[in-house]
């Protein structure tokens, strides 16, 4: 095997640096706002939060996997994250089917009856 | 490792994309559910086994449905133009999003990570779960933590019940509906 091709497989075998991971949770965390600022459907941007809250669980197990003296805790605040997450979906489709049975729509630009 | 990395980032961003401009209310979701799978391929990844196993059980299978049956009973079919799913704010939205997410990247990226390494996780599954009852050296604050966690869940199991009641003589009581229909 010529040495260039060795080197490009310990290359593709190579161990990640940290950032890596934490850029990715940046990236999915501003996508998810981006959905959460801009889309008009109610269920849409519950989507576009649980995108966000999974971008901020990507990093906190990311944490506690490269962090020498963290212990691991990470995960356990990532299994509290999750189920704070299913919690928030179970009450805000809740209150979306209230919404809809009263206004028939979830566009939230249409809901106003809080605008003073 | 650069590989499947490589796949799980490209899977769980452009599903994330797929999420925020599909035009189908239950293509976004489905889009969700494949952004979730990717984060899960990345808690493998991150000696997190038993935390993609409850990744893929409660956000690909559980709260995917949820949002699905959300989907059902609030949506009417009909056909959307692209511009019609998005709110008047589009272009301050996006450069806000942009921000948000440059500003996150650059911080992560300006601290000095040299003197992390990857494997402190826990792997073993009785790891977690002594970090999620505080004991043998995991923060002992977990203990409360997790009986406010399991409080906190029966409280919105029971407020979304009452949310989403339905009152007699509210909301949709269609002359007409099914049940009449159907003794006709």
């Amino acid at each position: 095997m010529p040495p260039q091709a060795q080197q490009f497989l310990d290359q593709l075998n190579a161990t990640l640096p940290l950032e890596a991971y934490l850029i990715v949770g940046a990236l999915m965390f501003g996508i998810g706002v981006w959905g959460a600022l801009v889309r008009r459907n109610a269920v849409v941007v519950f989507m576009c939060i649980e995108l966000m809250i999974n971008a901020v669980n990507l990093t906190l197990v990311a944490f506690a996997d490269y962090l020498p003296n963290a212990g691991g805790a990470g995960v356990g605040y990532a299994v509290l994250v999750i189920a704070v997450a299913a919690a928030e979906v179970a009450v805000g489709l809740a209150i979306a089917l209230a919404v809809y049975r009263s206004r028939k729509t979830v566009n939230v630009d249409e809901i106003n009856l809080m605008k003073g | 490792m650069v590989v499947a990395f490589i796949f799980l980032a490209s899977m769980t961003l452009l599903c994330a994309m797929g999420v925020v401009l599909s035009r189908n209310v239950v293509h976004s979701a489905l889009f969700m559910s494949g952004s979730f799978l990717g984060v899960a391929g990345f808690f493998v990844m991150l000696n997190s086994p038993a935390l993609a196993a409850f990744q893929v059980l409660i956000y690909v299978g559980a709260v995917t449905v949820v949002i699905l049956f959300g989907i059902m009973f609030t949506q009417r079919p009909q056909v959307r133009r692209f511009g019609s799913i998005l709110q008047r704010q589009r272009w301050s939205g996006f450069f806000v999003a942009i921000g948000v997410g440059a500003f996150l990247a650059y911080m992560m990226g300006l601290q000095n990570w040299d003197y992390t390494e990857p494997g402190n996780g826990p792997r073993e599954v009785s790891g977690l779960g002594e970090i999620l009852l505080g004991v043998n050296g995991a923060p002992p604050i977990f203990s409360l933590l997790f009986e406010v966690i399991s409080i906190l869940l029966l409280v919105a199991v029971i407020a979304a019940i009452v949310v989403s009641r339905r009152k007699t003589g509210e909301g949709i009581d269609r002359p007409g509906s099914d049940r009449e229909e159907v003794s006709r």
